[in-house]
């Protein structure tokens, strides 16, 4: 009785004999029947405007038979019985996948702040040691001959080089900087490296009068990140601009690259929301309550525009 | 109220026989009419489970009590191969309808309080705990 596989007519047919069955005599059989409609258009995709297509075409099949004999309030109460318990099992998923976004939204924070620990670890402490290890090695090369010196400098240079790495490492992993001095200043650092490293012209101009709550800079911040990563991978463009606006009780943050730009509503159509790509950016953004508006035309650039409400 | 109930589900018919002891125990307990709607969402995919998971088993439910409180307990026992990993099965997709989050995970969400005890080879024990609002 619970194959996977039944047809929209099946369950239609099912759903329909379920609710005449409950409506002349309510009883449990027909309510798991109910439950079981529910369940498949859960599981066949058909969603929750599904269950109310089935109810809707049950009614308009199931009533007139009844109306006559069956009082009219007691059809509507009898045929909402149905009805709730066909909805239930979107009810659990609906809560089920709340909680779930609540548990990776803790995660997301847990990750956040690991990495502001290992990134202070890295920088700091491991920092810290290759300066005494260079100053050590300074005194040293008083003590040797002119030779020694020469073969000290070559390790030295190469502590130098690991010092540079593990700096780059630690502002890869959180960029102290976002900590240290806020967003428009880490923005300004992001934006310099990726023009050295691409080529890419990018400018960063605004400011958000004061420092936003943490939890809005990471969000803007590693946006930005991703959005100006995306720019450099698939808009083949000259320029971009970062601008951010502070409002009295909002932060506004814009992303304008000059690229190839895309058809915003052709790629909807053909991948749905997930085509854009921009699941991660909205997610985070979901998270303190921001939106995201995405504005491009094929040879027209791409604007990426987040906006998020502030508490007070 | 010393009203319980106990029903080995073997087949569908024990499933709908189950569903109707909780709606009953729920009503007499004052669950309104949506708890009692979600109580037995609870003890229909608890069922569920034990047919799609375990080759028999059983749905203990009982009214409970608490600092006032009033609520419905659910016990679901069974002999089936015990769950692998218990975080799987409910933060997961262990099965289909945990991916879809019905199942376990599905219960989680309907309950106040959920624990599932395991032991591989013997079976399962998950016993879910509803309060009245």
């Amino acid at each position: 009785m619970l194959s996977r596989r039944r047809t929209v007519t099946g369950l239609q047919q099912e759903y329909s004999d379920a609710l005449r069955d409950y409506l002349v005599r309510p009883n449990e059989q027909a309510l798991r029947r109910a439950y079981s409609t529910g369940r498949s258009t859960l599981s066949n995709g058909a969603g929750v405007l599904g269950i109310a297509a089935l109810h809707h075409q049950a009614m308009k099949d199931v009533i007139p038979d009844l109306s006559a004999e069956i009082e009219e309030a007691l059809l509507i109460k009898r045929a909402e019985e149905v009805f709730i318990e066909s909805l239930m099992p979107f009810e659990m998923s609906h809560r089920a996948f709340r909680e779930a976004i609540a548990v990776l939204r803790r995660m997301n924070e847990r990750i956040e702040e690991e990495a502001k620990r290992i990134a202070h670890a890295l920088h700091e402490e491991a920092g810290g040691l290759l300066a005494s290890t260079n100053l050590a090695l300074e005194e040293l090369a008083r003590d040797l001959s002119p030779k020694g010196t020469e073969r000290l400098s070559l390790v030295r240079r190469l502590l130098d080089q690991m010092d540079e790495q593990l700096r780059h490492l630690a502002h890869e992993i959180r960029p102290t900087v976002l900590d240290d001095l806020g967003l428009v200043p880490a923005l300004e650092f992001l934006a310099d490296g990726l023009s050295k490293r691409s080529g890419l012209a990018v400018a960063v101009e605004g400011s958000t009068g004061g420092r936003l709550p943490s939890a809005v800079e990471t969000t803007l911040y590693r946006n930005v990140q991703e959005a100006l990563n995306n720019v450099t991978r698939h808009a083949m463009a000259r320029r971009v601009k970062v601008a951010v606006t502070r409002e009295p009780h909002a932060v506004r943050c814009s992303v304008r690259d000059d690229g190839v730009g895309f058809n915003v509503s052709e790629v909807i159509e053909t991948r749905g929301e997930r085509g854009l790509g921009h699941i991660g950016m909205r997610e985070r953004l979901d998270a303190v309550k921001g939106t995201l508006l995405i504005t491009s035309a094929p040879n027209q650039g791409t604007e990426l525009l987040m906006y998020i409400p502030l508490e007070g | 109220m010393s009203l319980e109930a106990q029903v080995n589900i073997v087949n569908d018919e024990d499933v709908i026989a189950a569903r109707q002891a909780g709606r009953t125990l729920a009503a007499e307990t004052g669950f309104s009419a949506r708890e009692q709607a979600m109580l037995v969402a609870v003890i229909t995919e608890l069922a569920l489970n034990i047919l799609h998971h375990a080759q028999g088993g059983e749905v203990l439910i009982h009214p409970s009590e608490d600092a006032g409180r009033r609520g419905i307990v659910v016990i679901a026992r069974d002999r089936g191969p015990g769950i692998p990993n218990i975080k799987d099965a409910v933060e997961a997709s262990y099965c289909v309808a945990e991916g879809l989050g019905l199942g376990l995970r599905g219960v989680k969400a309907l309950v106040d309080s959920l624990d599932i005890l395991s032991v591989p080879g013997k079976g399962t024990t998950v016993t879910a705990r509803k309060w009245q609002s």
